[in-house]
């Protein structure tokens, strides 16, 4: 058992590090975004951070509208089993 | 003498031939057999482009081998998952999967071939009936139902494409498969068949029933040849058609809020490819030669990372015995290289740069906005950062990480470590030297995806949508991983059909055998009152005077209706 929680506290850490990875790098991103002066290939893109705004909020309420999803079209999984 | 012969058998026919002896081959020998077929194969593309082989049957002039630009890079592709596949099936003894997986690989290469509707119908058929084996080779009750329904779905594509074909005919007088507006009704059913194998809005729940019921080996194959021989068909037969542009869209889009809940991880797979379908069926809609270059380009990278992908989830189902998510975690620990392979289908999928969906989304995002669409634009890009939802997290992180493992597994066999080892080859080579993959696309285009506004834009795109992701984690809005059945357009034939169909069904018998025993009841009606005015049955032994009677009966009527005619 002992062993198994030093497995999840392991793979806890490695989460850890790597979301701190990830906001370093979303960091750099956001930096190089005022250095670089993107544009983008549509007028709306030339927004500063727009990707990483539209990106952000996309994801969220892609997961928000699959929870609803879930709520409609999601069945025991014995569903079909009877045909 | 040998590679003349070669090079005037249409391309696929060999692997078809080959296949069918497939059987009696030993194991190991017949992998060796495989790969000899696929290379005799390949070779007929050495003829280059033309019209190779012309045949007059019943009066048809029949094309059997049109190559040309557009054929040429579905072919090497084609023949590239084919030898795949060989690799990632070496450890499978039955040689069902085999006999399936090379004939349908074989069917799809000649159907590419195909310069006219009849020779394109008869290869089109070819592909149902051969991959239909490597979902009834799961053996079991689930598999058989659902390939079923596949096979029922692809066999009713193929009659609409031959009626389609008959109608075209009839109008037109040609048999050739070229370039179309919709419009009449032939053109219609021509693009409905096709639209049922690129699973189309409403009619892809074939996809997603099917894929995931077949075998290990049967899968990988399967994601390979059907939708991109029905992409390849409609950039011939549809191209700039701008219907396509509203389809594609739908496509891209509505495949997503599924994947993001589907528990078995390898239908989340088939969603996912719907999805990237319908990039293909947008660039295909707009019709421009960068466009057209964006779809073949993305359809030949994507099935080389969406086959690297069902390749890795193959694999986990082969060691440990599930694909569904809320079952697994951790693995990590036990398939390190699958592990890797896996997070490189996904980065590549995702289009991170360097990887091949970078090199090959680029070409269709840019052809969207210099036509100036920027709705689908958007819709594409939110796509492409969801992708990050599923793909990306489900696949890779939810497997292999997450949580500890609840099975002790081995690593995937040589053979598949082999098959995913070429195959993340080929999309880090392809996305870090676009210039060489850009040779092989229909048109010469002047194109560099390296732009750095680009790059940036696409890295922020995909850093922040994981973000998202560890933001909704962190906070506990994302959905757990729940065992379920999660619904589709399948259902529309699975239940509501049934469902709406047996009331259906009971009203037609009720009306139906009203009817009938109303009729019974006249009928009784009519031979009592003849009895009645005889005093005697009239089925028993001939009495002369009832005969005389009626006859006289029917004399008298015959005259009366003679004089009223006669007036």
């Amino acid at each position: 058992m002992s062993a198994n929680s030093e497995e999840a506290q392991k793979l806890a850490r490695m989460g850890m590090w790597a979301t701190r990875v990830l906001l370093a790098i979303g960091a750099v991103l956001v930096v190089l975004e005022f250095i670089i002066h993107r544009h983008g290939k549509i007028a709306l893109e030339d927004l500063p951070l727009f990707p990483a705004v539209y990106a952000f909020f996309i994801c969220i309420f892609i997961v928000v509208v699959s929870i609803f999803l879930r709520k409609i079209a999601m069945k025991p999984e014995d569903y079909y089993d009877d045909e | 003498m040998m590679s003349d012969l070669l090079t005037m058998l249409p391309p696929g026919v060999l692997m078809v031939i080959v296949a069918a002896g497939l059987g009696l081959v030993p194991h190991h020998a017949r992998q060796v057999v495989m790969f000899l077929a696929i290379a005799g194969s390949a070779f007929s593309l050495t003829a280059g482009a033309g019209m190779h082989l012309n045949l007059e049957l019943l009066g048809f002039e029949m094309a059997l081998y049109r190559a040309d630009h557009l054929s040429l890079p579905f072919a090497i592709v084609f023949h590239i998952a084919a030898a795949l596949n060989v690799f990632y099936g070496w450890h499978e003894r039955r040689a069902m999967d085999h006999v399936a997986g090379l004939s349908y690989a074989g069917a799809a290469i000649a159907a590419l071939h195909a310069g006219d509707l009849i020779t394109l119908f008869i290869w089109w058929e070819a592909t149902a009936i051969t991959s239909v084996f490597l979902i009834l080779a799961s053996g079991t009750q689930r598999a058989r139902h659902a390939a079923m329904r596949y096979l029922i779905v692809q066999v009713a594509s193929g009659v609409l494409l031959l009626a389609g074909a008959a109608m075209l005919y009839a109008d037109s007088g040609s048999l050739a498969f070229s370039a179309m507006t919709l419009g009449s009704a032939g053109t219609w059913l021509v693009f409905i068949a096709f639209g049922i194998k690129a699973a189309f809005p409403l009619l892809n729940g074939w996809l997603q029933d099917a894929y995931p019921e077949a075998t290990v080996v049967g899968t990988v194959v399967l994601s390979a040849f059907t939708t991109k021989l029905a992409i390849y068909a409609l950039a011939r037969g549809f191209a700039g058609t701008e219907l396509l542009i509203v389809i594609g869209c739908l496509m891209t889009a509505f495949p997503v809020f599924f994947a993001v809940i589907e528990n078995d991880l390898r239908r989340v797979l088939a969603y996912s490819m719907n999805s990237q379908l319908g990039f293909m069926v947008v660039a295909i809609g707009i019709g421009t030669e960068l466009a057209i270059n964006g779809a073949v380009a993305h359809a030949f990278a994507s099935i080389i990372y969406k086959g690297l992908l069902f390749m890795s989830m193959g694999a986990v189902l082969y060691r440990a015995g599930t694909v569904k998510a809320s079952e697994l975690g951790g693995l990590y620990k036990f398939m390190p290289l699958t592990m890797m392979f896996a997070i490189v289908g996904a980065m590549s999928v995702a289009a991170f740069p360097l990887f091949s969906g970078f090199v090959a989304k680029s070409l269709i995002m840019s052809a969207l906005s210099y036509k100036g669409l920027v709705a689908a634009y958007l819709v594409l890009l939110a796509v492409s950062a969801a992708v990050i939802q599923y793909d990306g997290i489900r696949i890779p992180f939810f497997t292999f990480f997450r949580r500890e493992s609840r099975k002790q597994v081995t690593e995937a066999p040589f053979g598949m470590l082999v098959a995913m080892g070429i195959a993340s080859a080929l999309c880090i080579g392809i996305g870090s030297f676009p210039g060489l993959f850009y040779q092989i696309l229909p048109y010469s285009i002047d194109y560099n995806p390296y732009d750095a506004n680009y790059v940036l834009g696409q890295t922020e795109l995909l850093i922040f949508s994981i973000l998202a992701f560890a933001f909704l984690m962190r906070f506990g809005f994302y959905p757990p991983e729940l065992n379920s059945t999660v619904l589709n357009t399948d259902w529309l034939y699975r239940r509501l059909a049934v469902q709406a169909g047996r009331p259906v069904l009971w009203a037609v018998v009720a009306v139906w055998t009203s009817l009938i025993s109303a009729i019974a009841g006249y009928r009784d009606a009519i031979w009592s009152a003849v009895e009645r005015l005889v005093h005697a049955p009239i089925t028993g032994p001939t009495v002369p005077g009832r005969a005389v009677l009626i006859q006289t009966l029917v004399l008298v009527a015959i005259l009366a209706i003679g004089y009223l005619v006669a007036g």
